[in-house]
């Protein structure tokens, strides 16, 4: 980065804080924005023409200008009704809706218990969920087919949702385990003292604080289950029952050369994530910070 | 008081029961049972046959598996090398741009990470097509027709074209981990670097960059672990052709276990083989971490 500049080497970056150039950075701030602007056209550039795809006349498709000349949604209501896009969406809603859920109770629980909770053996426990915790999908795929046959949980939906939960709850546990270590025991003892079960103290005292740490788990694990692919194309095999990703796979056989309903169905799946991204977007950079940096 | 622990005890045990008791049977269990089919050969049906290290032995003597572990250790080390350098650079730019610019920013280069690998792997599938993808439109339209390639099988191509796609979507994530801990340094650092005499470069070099090393450490070990376990964007985009020039070790596996590559008998003993070895290389990615973040402690 000194190399853009003649002056002798200065901070490379600035405190956003510091005002009136009292520390000179090598490269200029309008040189920077101009770099992030590139890095960010560069980037939004495929979504634009994913979006610009699912618009054009079927027959413009190839070859024409950049910017279509007449836009259409009739490659939105193929996709929709020749895949069945809408069964598929809900699918998707349902259990990516139900994971979630699971993996906030679950993952509150243990955390207040590891966070604040003496027990013994609690050391032990918490040591074996961390240590595995990163453990990937893609070695675990072969015995977890064989398990949830055997089970007789194969091309259930139940099946997937259990590998979902069982799998995920651990990080969100050490999300929310770190999150409740943020709050004074004080707090904890006050309400027991006060009479309250732990369940209570728990429930009506400490859950109800957790709030920003819950909804860092929320969004973490929508957006995990919902674009979760190689679990839900090994255990469902029933058309029926798969949600959107696997479908969404399959869609490029057989839509090879219909583009707008191609990009019409990628587009439409990605909106519920869109949504959940921009509207909870705060507590989405709170949560990196408190998951990546704090830990 | 002995009472209110032992009740203290009992919610201890009750709060953290429901996740330890799933994690044993669909992680704990699944762990161990793919070490033991490693050493057997299975197709699913009667009995797992023990065959000791076989599988392992195989393994050095498999072309295809050979060519996949080079896959996998480049698109692991390469992606984490640009997927740490790039999104560094992005977020010390940010910090040091007019605020409302860098919300903007922040926003729209997070947006491929929050996409699916099904969605990304297609529509860049779209976009590298060698007749009508965009990109070599593009190249013609600026007069580089010759630069147009068949970038997903020509292979000396395809594992470069699927690491552009797997670094716009990490671009995102990592740049905010980088740019969470910016704004993390002790600004009091500074000043007591400032008073001490610290050039500015001194600055960078004593604050912000032992400042981050955390972070970096953590960066690093993610990208390196999901690119040791890559699987959704290779299997979308070239399924690990072709002829095998973009398999890595998820792909090679899934195709043993379930796919076209066990022709019509599934190799579950050997598949579990490459499981275990993914499992030792991600553990290698924790080890890269705990050891850099113990430099940055000490």
């Amino acid at each position: 980065m000194t190399t853009l500049t003649t002056k002798p080497p200065t901070v490379p970056f600035d405190r956003p804080t510091t005002g009136r150039g009292r520390r000179r950075m090598p490269v200029g701030k309008s040189f920077a924005s101009l770099i992030l602007i590139a890095a960010a056209a560069l980037t939004i550039f495929p979504l634009i023409w994913l979006v610009l795809t699912s618009l054009r006349e079927q027959n413009t498709v190839f070859g024409g200008p950049f910017i279509p000349t007449s836009i259409t949604f009739d490659a939105y209501s193929k996709a929709w009704t020749s895949t069945n896009f809408g069964l598929h969406f809900l699918n998707s809603l349902w259990i990516t809706t139900a994971t979630v859920a699971g993996v906030v109770i679950f993952s509150a629980l243990a955390g207040y218990a590891f966070a604040k909770l003496r027990f013994p053996f609690k050391n032990v426990i918490y040591v074996a969920l961390l240590a595995t915790l990163m453990m990937p999908s893609t070695s675990l795929i072969i015995p977890l087919y064989l398990q949830l046959k055997s089970f007789g949980l194969l091309n259930s939906q139940a099946g997937l949702l259990i590998l979902y939960i069982s799998s995920s709850a651990p990080f969100s546990m050490f999300l929310m385990r770190a999150f409740f270590q943020t709050l004074p025991d004080e707090l904890v003892q006050a309400a027991r003292i006060d009479g309250a079960g732990e369940l209570a103290v728990f429930w009506r005292v400490v859950l109800p604080l957790a709030r920003p740490g819950i909804a860092t788990v929320i969004i973490f694990q929508f957006l995990a289950t919902w674009n979760e692919f190689i679990y839900a194309n090994t255990v469902l095999q029933n058309t029926d029952e798969l949600p959107l990703q696997p479908v969404l796979f399959s869609l490029v056989g057989q839509y090879a050369t219909d583009w707008p309903t191609l990009t019409a169905g990628l587009t439409m799946s990605i909106v519920p994530v869109i949504l959940v991204y921009v509207w909870m977007q705060r507590q989405f950079v709170a949560g990196m910070t408190l998951g990546a940096v704090k830990n | 008081m002995w009472k209110l622990q032992r009740t203290e005890r009992l919610a201890g045990y009750g709060f953290v029961l429901p996740i330890t008791v799933l994690f044993a049977i669909f992680v704990g269990y699944p762990i161990l049972f793919a070490i033991y089919l490693s050493f057997t050969r299975w197709s699913g049906f009667g009995t797992p046959q023990f065959t000791g290290f076989a599988n392992y032995t195989r393994m050095f003597n498999d072309p295809v598996a050979a060519g996949a572990f080079l896959n996998t250790i480049v698109f692991a080390v390469v992606t984490t090398i640009i997927q740490t350098a790039i999104p560094l650079f992005i977020a010390v730019l940010l910090s040091r741009v007019w605020k409302g610019l860098s919300v903007v920013i922040r926003t729209i280069l997070f947006i491929p990470g929050i996409i699916s690998f099904v969605v990304s792997g297609v529509l860049w599938k779209l976009i590298y097509d060698p007749n009508l993808g965009t990109l070599n439109n593009a190249l013609k339209a600026v007069g580089l027709g010759d630069l147009a390639q068949h970038w997903l099988s020509d292979p000396a191509l395809v594992m470069p074209s699927i690491i552009v796609v797997s670094v716009w979507a990490a671009i995102g994530m990592n740049m905010l981990i980088f740019f969470a801990g910016i704004q993390g340094v002790d600004p009091t650092y500074y000043e007591a670097a400032e008073v001490d005499g610290a050039s500015r470069w001194q600055q960078f070099w004593y604050v912000t960059v032992p400042g981050l090393r955390v972070v970096t450490a953590i960066v690093v070990s993610l990208n390196l672990m999901n690119g040791f376990k890559v699987f959704d964007i290779i299997y979308v985009m070239t399924g690990g052709g072709p002829s095998h020039q973009s398999e890595v070790f998820g792909t090679y596996l899934y195709g043993l276990a379930f796919g076209s590559t066990a022709g019509s008998i599934p190799q579950l003993g050997y598949g579990s083989a490459f499981s275990v070895v993914v499992m030792l290389l991600c553990g290698v990615a924790v080890l890269v971490q705990i050891t850099l973040t113990k430099r940055a402690n000490r």
